[in-house]
């Protein structure tokens, strides 16, 4: 019993990174439309610009990089490249393409930069904290805390500026939006930056997290996140808050009490009954017909 | 030609045949029905390992891998069953993941599920020996045709050829049926395919199976000729190379499927081979990477169309409309 | 596997007579002309994973290949030939292997033999390089190996199924009764456990918990609490180096590090930066063993092996690396050994040479040891027979080719792999009643 409330524990701490990334995934594909499967390659990325970082200045700085740099990164890539390729009339099949692409560019990118080798960011140390069986050391209350705060500025953003209105009118109809002279564009822009900065973030976690990463890391981490964007349904960050939360505890438990050998199988396991249970959080109906545009 | 030329040059010729069964396959289903079967590869390993399993015989104790089943069925019978067992999979993976999501989404899931697979066979090592993959795998007819080593890979050379023209046969039958046409209509207005009551559920369906089967067929081949499979060797970023050869050659038509199955998975990936090496260790990988991934770019860019464009087809107008005008602008 | 005996006082005489014959080879290898130029260069593929999951196994090889050419050359080549490596990457699997194998078999003239295939390929290609009458030098551990019919396979290394009877041993000298096992999901790291788990109880421990690791995984903070649990004095692990890292550095935050026992896996490179990152040279220093086959760095023929390695650079990024690496040395002799059963064949060809590969390296009344390519040159130029033992130790090949020995353990101390202790051939045969 203990043993299944410490997991719930730690399953608190995965879910802080997933909720990073997951509410950056969905509230980006929710306002913009673009499944962007390049989002696990970004967050290595800016874990290396975290790393690079790191070794001049203190960790704080490494982690604001990362974060800086996620931003800038896809705002970058959607007005240099998905911006101008749904401008050009690629089509929803052609936008995965082009986006898968853009991953394998980032990651084979990092490999051929740093190597195929690993990178451990520096450890702050600090006190762990124990409380029975659970115990909690200090990068993980920093990442618990990265978590809280970012998500506590997701809520403000949405619900109480009109920047976050902006967003969800975007979210739920461009189009409508455009002519009530909310200017999507600019929307758009913010969505992408918003987005990349959680993604960095939330790679520079995932990067203290598993202590030794390398150009693969990000990349293996985007089933989990989907799981998390399509549980709490797409284009909905509370969703995914609440989504996270039920797959990071989900898969400790299942490690503690099945076996560690099907731990990942847990994001897989969800997203497929998801799927199959209660498809109308992803169903074609509403925005089917909608192509990719803005 | 040398012997080791020839026994270069064969096995070439052996990988072009199952890259162009496979390209075929994608094509039916990506570029003839829209959809984006991210997971293709596993329907191919789904085959190699359902074509391996059945030759094999059953697994002895003493045996260094461990699968489940295990006959020593004779020719052509394992072919056979690989092309079932990919449509079967298909069948499977179809009615879950073809539920009329957007095209994105379908895509989405469907990758989902190419990593699924890898994580189960890799993690389920009593299944087809995980990581380590299946070995030993014996050459089909070898006892029956009494060749020697370099002869019986001309032989082979030939049979890959036959089975490329029976899927040729197979898919072109398709392309060129009222089949062919609904899924080109579903492709480019799904909602008024279904209005002209054409079952769109069924037609992704078929194709999807069909495409399936082929890449499963296709697995089987590659299989038999190089007697192991393992999980290194259908990773997801190997879809990405069908569909980069798909969208260069020219999507939505054969010929340009296998344009695309001879100029990337053949010529270039071949061509990387000869380079000198430089710079560390996995660095021409990455590029090699990078460039496959630039190249979907570039073509989906400026030629998204591929070197060998689909046909335009014109109809007699009955009825005035302008967007049936506009042909496939992807 | 054949055991084999060492006995101290041979190794102790060889060191001698080696260490005395060093300096006159490395001297002659500065007179020595440089090979023929209008001979045929000679060429040995390195035909292993460059790149894909496995790509560090490939850069271990250059560090065995490109110091036994240079030493080679610089002695004037193989009957004036000068000799060369090449890189094949296999990009560690069957499907990209066995054209790469076609590839370098069809466009390299004077390929004399190949270093590899790894356990990711080998079954698929081993057959094709015996067919075009290339001698290989592997480096899979493969059980399926033990008994090869493959006249041009050769096989120094240990196999996988050894290394769990070398590990039970460590721990039970060092006093431990109970221990965890923790390794990945993955058939290679699985195939240590099942000999690892009877040859520990044999020796009277106890295998308290047994963990199957998924790999890769964000956290293994529940599967560490689970360990704890279970209370082991100490871990055998063999995992991928990401997995390794987190893992350990979790344990350490959560409740402490115990400590482990690794395969020859955790002595590589990659595993030793990555955990070292994660948990601290200190902790490392402390807690952490690995075991790999017995190639100790020390005597005449590794003396002679790191020194052209460590003037390699050029071609060797970081050369240091590999100078304590067991797979760096054996593919370092695998060369040699291949150069000089082509003198003692006089003929460069592998199908004239092939069967002198063991009449160079087995042991025998009235032979000449010899620990480098310069001396058993000069040895077989004035008409004597020659054992060639290499830096990676004596080598006397069995009928199915294999030839295996002893293990060490090594730590990492101040950022150095530094060997600390032997497990001996027999002592293994006696456990495992070969």
């Amino acid at each position: 019993m203990g043993l299944i409330l410490a997991a719930v524990g730690f399953g608190v701490i995965t879910a802080s990174i997933l909720a990073l990334a997951g509410v950056g995934f969905t509230l980006q594909f929710g306002v913009t439309n673009v499944l962007n499967l390049a989002f696990g390659s970004t967050m290595t990325a800016a874990a290396f610009v975290a790393y690079v970082v790191s070794q001049s200045a203190p960790l704080v700085v490494a982690v604001a990089a990362g974060g800086a740099f996620g931003a800038v990164f896809s705002v970058l890539v959607n007005r240099f490249v998905f911006m101008p390729f749904i401008h050009r009339g690629t089509r929803l099949f052609g936008m995965i393409i082009v986006t898968l692409s853009m991953g394998l560019v980032v990651q084979y990118s990092l490999q051929a930069i740093f190597g195929a080798s690993f990178f451990s960011l520096p450890d702050i140390g600090g006190p762990t904290f124990h409380l029975g069986s659970f115990a909690i050391t200090g990068p993980q209350v920093g990442i618990l805390g990265l978590g809280l705060v970012a998500m506590a500025c997701v809520h403000v953003l949405l619900r109480y500026t009109t920047l976050g209105k902006a967003m969800r009118a975007t979210a739920t109809n461009s189009d409508l939006a455009r002519s009530c002279g909310i200017a999507t564009d600019r929307v758009i822009d913010v969505a992408w930056a918003i987005s990349g900065c959680l993604c960095g973030l939330a790679g520079v976690a995932l990067a203290l997290d598993v202590t030794a990463f390398t150009d693969t890391t990000g990349g293996d981490f985007l089933i989990p996140i989907i799981a998390v964007a399509v549980l709490g349904g797409v284009g909905q960050p509370y969703g995914a808050m609440l989504g996270a939360l039920v797959v990071g505890v989900a898969s400790e438990v299942a490690a503690a009490v099945i076996s560690p050998d099907y731990k990942d199988a847990v994001a897989f396991v969800i997203l497929i009954l998801v799927l199959l249970v209660r498809p109308q959080g992803i169903l074609a109906e509403v925005s089917g017909a909608k192509e990719v545009a803005s | 030609m040398s012997g080791a030329w020839q026994f270069y040059i064969s096995t070439l010729l052996i990988y072009l045949g199952v890259d162009v069964m496979a390209c075929w396959g994608l094509n039916l289903q990506f570029g003839y029905a829209g959809l984006v079967n991210f997971s293709f590869i596993i329907f191919q390993a789904a085959g190699a390992y359902t074509a391996a399993v059945l030759t094999l015989g059953r697994p002895t104790p003493a045996d260094f891998q461990t699968y489940v089943g295990g006959a020593h069925w004779p020719f052509p019978l394992p072919f056979l069953a690989a092309a079932v067992a990919g449509a079967l999979l298909a069948a499977g993976v179809g009615a879950i993941g073809l539920r009329r999501l957007r095209a994105d989404y379908e895509a989405m899931v469907m990758l989902v599920v190419s990593l699924i697979a890898t994580s189960v066979v890799t993690n389920a090592t009593g299944l087809v020996n995980g990581a380590n993959g299946l070995d030993l795998v014996p050459p089909p007819l070898l006892g029956v045709v009494h060749l020697g080593p370099l002869a019986y890979q001309w032989f082979y050379v030939g049979l890959t050829a036959a089975l490329c023209l029976l899927v040729y046969l197979v898919v072109h039958r398709i392309t060129g049926s009222p089949l062919g046409r609904s899924l080109r209509a579903m492709r480019e207005n799904e909602p008024a395919a279904a209005a002209l009551g054409r079952n769109v559920t069924q037609l992704r369906l078929a194709a999807f199976v069909v495409g399936g089967a082929i890449a499963g067929l296709s697995g089987a081949v590659l299989v038999q000729f190089l007697s192991a499979w393992s999980p290194g060797a259908w990773l997801y970023p190997e879809t990405f190379v069908y569909f980069t050869a798909v969208i260069v050659g020219g999507s939505g038509n054969n010929l340009g499927a296998a344009v695309g199955a001879l100029l990337v998975p053949v010529a270039f990936l071949e061509a990387v081979r000869f380079l000198p090496p430089f710079g560390p260790p996995g660095l021409i990988d990455a590029i090699q990477w990078i460039v496959i991934g630039l190249l979907a770019m570039v073509f989906l860019w400026f030629w998204p169309r591929g070197i060998v464009p689909e046909r335009r087809r014109r109809f007699p107008r009955r009825i005035p409309s302008r967007s049936a005008a506009d042909g496939p602008a992807r | 596997m054949r055991p084999r005996t060492r006995s101290l006082l041979a190794a102790a005489t060889l060191a001698c007579a080696g260490l005395a014959a060093l300096d006159g080879a490395a001297a002659a290898a500065h007179r020595a002309p440089a090979a023929h130029p209008s001979r045929a260069t000679l060429t040995v593929g390195e035909f292993n994973p460059f790149s894909g999951p496995d790509a560090s196994f490939g850069p271990e090889m250059v560090g065995g290949c490109i110091p036994a050419v240079r030493l080679i050359n610089l002695d004037g080549g193989v009957m004036g030939h000068p000799i060369t490596c090449l890189v094949e990457d296999t990009r560690g699997d069957p499907a990209d292997a066995v054209p790469a194998a076609d590839k370098m078999m069809a466009t390299v003239s004077n390929l004399v033999g190949v270093l590899g295939p790894s356990s990711d390929e080998a079954l698929a290609t081993v057959p094709l390089l015996n067919r075009g009458q290339v001698p290989m030098f592997v480096d899979t551990g493969q059980a399926a190996f033990d008994h090869s019919p493959y006249p041009y396979f050769w096989r120094i290394t240990p196999a996988d199924d050894v290394k769990g009877y070398a590990l039970a041993l460590w721990a039970h000298r060092a006093g431990y009764t109970r221990a965890a096992a923790v390794f990945g999901s993955d058939v290679g790291s699985q195939s240590d456990v099942p000999t690892l788990v009877k040859a520990f109880k044999q020796l009277g421990g106890h295998i308290v918990i047994n963990q199957r690791i998924a790999l890769d995984s964000t956290s293994y903070r529940t599967e560490v609490e689970k360990l704890v649990q279970a209370r082991p004095q100490v871990i055998f692990t063999e995992v991928d180096p990401q997995t390794g890292a987190t893992y350990l550095s979790e344990l350490q935050q959560l409740h402490g590090l115990i400590p482990v026992i690794g395969t020859e896996v955790t002595l590589e490179a990659p595993w030793l930066k990555a955990v070292t990152g994660a948990i601290g040279a200190g902790a490392m220093a402390r807690d952490f063993t690995g075991m790999q086959p017995y190639a100790p760095p020390s005597g005449p023929a590794w003396a002679t092996f790191n020194g052209s390695l460590l003037h390699s650079s050029a071609s060797v990024p970081q050369p240091r690396q590999w100078s304590q690496d067991p797979y760096s040395m054996t593919y370092y002799d695998g060369v040699n050994i291949m150069a000089l059963a082509m003198l003692a064949a006089r003929s460069t060809k592998p199908s004239r040479f092939n069967r002198d590969i063991p009449l160079v390296t087995e042991p025998g009344p009235g032979k000449v040891v010899v620990t480098s390519f310069a001396m058993g040159k000069a040895e077989l130029a004035k008409g004597r027979r020659i054992q060639y033992v290499g830096a990676g130790g004596p080598i006397v090949f069995n009928r199915w080719h294999n030839s295996t020995g002893a293990f060490e353990a090594a730590r990492l101390v101040g950022g150095q792999v530094k060997i600390i202790g032997e497990v001996t051939a027999a002592q293994i045969a006696q456990l495992s009643g070969h």
